[in-house]
């Protein structure tokens, strides 16, 4: 558990973060958004002492970090910082063991653990192994720079704008692969990030900045359903926030799991028996949003939900919109 | 290129190593810049020693400076403060200002003629392109790589032995390849203080008016500095 209080960072007459005080429960995803200049960083580097803090303190795990040896507490946390910051003199392997080496873990454990990551971000370790930063795209060496951070497994990751360099397609892969990491480790992470989207897709809380302040932090839906008047309002973007709610909810959750007429699984593929239509069907790990999308191409009242070759229920568009309406 | 480069460095060495130890071969060549009757090939000392003797005076003071001024270089940078900084900087910039050969004067009443005052006339010339890049190389790192290291949690130490030296060789050989290279040349002023050297073959080719020997001792200091900075640069990459 992270708890920050009063965090406060003056720069000569700039204060660069103002006052911040928040917490982040074990396993918990919080992410920090905000316009450029805002302090994001600014925070982020007083939790792992890269900038002392002018006022307030920070306690990991009930421990002052004052009080925790600088190489200690540094050690403990996973730094994935704005720029990559790769060591541009060591091959990709290399830097990702660079935490597992102080740590000083045996080779075989420090070789099996960097060819793991690898193939968890996508890179063939074979392939990129012994390249250097150089030779690798912008989106290579981010993927590098978050295996590094997440090497020796620790319990804390602190994310400066971790994906930002990415295609859309790249970027969704590797979120789900985060996602899927940070769940399974429960990890507690806090990311930095512009993107609303990402910010929405990774994070339990999101916590919006403004010239140094945490202007409202909470649940991702309670930002979307009841934003500040003013910065936070225009930030979060009231345009799709419907569409937003949607995504933040599976179809697991509102799927009726009755017995359904005039759907018929034939090779994979459900057909609507009225129409022989083939539909596509839902699948459980699918938002709302998703299946919001494919109700209004459809033009149907509802959609099959296929588990495993299945039909296991069906998702009606009425839930679908109710889930979204306004309270 | 790299390949041309090492062909070039190949020849220079061989050309140097033949007038070095059998100068007779270049007699006929030599003779044409002395009128008859004169000496061609300078005998008072091996030029093969000469050489040595040169090269040893020249390592030895340079190796004083590149520790000095590299120890010196990681100091000033390790904190943001500028007043050590000023100070070496204004002690550097004096060994480079004063010349060699007031350097000479002002030490030979102390420690003697010979080898002593030429090593220290080197060593202080030597100290500012290797104090100079020193600095520049570690200040001129990515700051993203540094912060990435203090927050990875290497200790300040790792960090410079690991990081910030590794990053700063490139710059900081070549500090140590020029200054090195001055020296060379420099270093033939040492003669003139009775330090054993190329600069003897020069210096008794201007007494004796002797063109062959100011060729021959030029000629072997220019192929040294060729050779040392075609070395140096093969290692920098
Ligand atoms: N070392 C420093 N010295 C002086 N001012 C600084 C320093 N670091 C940051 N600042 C200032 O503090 C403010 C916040 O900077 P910070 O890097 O935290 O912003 P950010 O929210 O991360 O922005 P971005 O999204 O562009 O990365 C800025 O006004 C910046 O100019
Ligand atoms: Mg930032």
């Amino acid at each position: 558990m992270i708890e920050v209080e009063g965090l406060t960072k003056r720069f000569g007459a700039t204060t660069a973060v103002d006052d911040v005080s928040f917490r982040v429960e074990d396993g918990e995803v919080l992410a920090l958004v905000g316009t450029s200049g805002c302090g994001k960083s600014t925070t982020l580097r007083m939790l792992n002492r890269l900038i002392d803090p002018t006022e307030g303190t920070v306690r990991i795990d009930g421990r002052d970090i004052m009080q925790v040896p600088l190489e200690e507490l540094r050690l403990g946390i996973g730094y994935v910082i704005q720029g990559v910051g790769l060591f541009p003199h060591w091959t990709v392997a290399r830097n990702i063991a660079t935490v597992p080496r102080l740590m000083r873990w045996d080779r075989a454990r420090i070789d099996a653990r960097v060819r793991e990551l690898l193939e968890l971000f996508q890179l063939d370790p074979a392939e990129f192994g012994d390249k250097y930063p150089a030779q690798l795209s912008g989106g290579q060496q981010q993927r590098v720079g978050v295996a590094r951070a997440m090497a020796a497994e620790p319990s804390v990751l602190l994310m400066d704008e971790p994906f930002g360099a990415l295609d859309p397609v790249t970027r969704a892969h590797l979120q789900d692969e985060f996602e899927a990491i940070q769940r399974r480790l429960g990890t507690t992470v806090i990311l930095v990030t512009h993107d609303m989207d990402e910010a929405f897709k990774l994070a339990d809380r999101i916590a919006v900045m403004d010239t140094g302040r945490i202007l409202q932090i909470g649940r991702s839906e309670l930002l979307l359903r009841e934003p500040q008047e003013g910065f936070v309002r225009q930030f979060v973007g009231l345009d799709d926030r419907a569409l937003r709610i949607l995504s933040l909810h599976g179809v697991a959750e509102i799927a009726t799991p009755h017995k359904v007429e005039g759907w018929e699984v034939l090779d994979g593929a459900v057909v609507d028996q009225a129409s022989g239509r083939r539909i596509l069907p839902l699948a459980p790990s699918d938002t709302l949003r998703e299946a919001a999308s494919r109700i209004i191409w459809e033009g149907a009242d509802s959609l099959p939900l296929v588990e495993a070759g299945m039909l296991v229920g069906a998702v009606r568009a009425e839930d679908v919109w109710r889930v979204g309406r306004r309270a | 290129m790299r390949r041309g480069r090492a062909i070039g460095l190949l020849i220079a060495a061989v050309l140097f190593l033949a007038l070095a130890l059998q100068p007779q071969l270049f007699a006929p060549l030599l003779a044409l810049l002395n009128d008859p009757g004169q000496q061609i090939i300078y005998d008072r000392q091996p030029l093969a020693m000469l050489v040595l003797w040169h090269v040893a005076v020249v390592a030895a003071a340079e190796t004083a400076a590149v520790i000095t001024a590299v120890a010196l270089g990681i100091l000033v940078t390790r904190n943001r403060g500028g007043d050590l900084m000023t100070l070496a900087r204004t002690i550097s910039n004096l060994g480079q200002t004063f010349p060699p050969i007031a350097v000479l004067a002002v030490t030979v009443p102390i420690v003697g003629f010979g080898f002593e005052p030429t090593f220290i006339a080197l060593y202080a010339y030597g100290l500012l392109p290797v104090f100079e890049n020193t600095v520049a190389g570690l200040r001129g790192l990515p700051p993203a790589t540094l912060e990435a290291a203090r927050g990875m949690g290497m200790s300040k130490p790792a960090i410079l032995r690991q990081v910030e030296l590794p990053l700063a060789a490139p710059v900081i050989l070549a500090g140590i390849r020029i200054s090195t290279i001055i020296n060379i040349g420099t270093a033939t002023i040492g003669s003139t203080v009775g330090a054993k050297g190329l600069g003897e073959v020069i210096i008794a080719g201007l007494q004796a008016g002797n063109q062959a020997f100011i060729a021959q001792g030029a000629i072997l200091v220019a192929l040294l500095a060729i050779i040392v900075d075609g070395a140096f640069r093969l290692f920098e990459r």
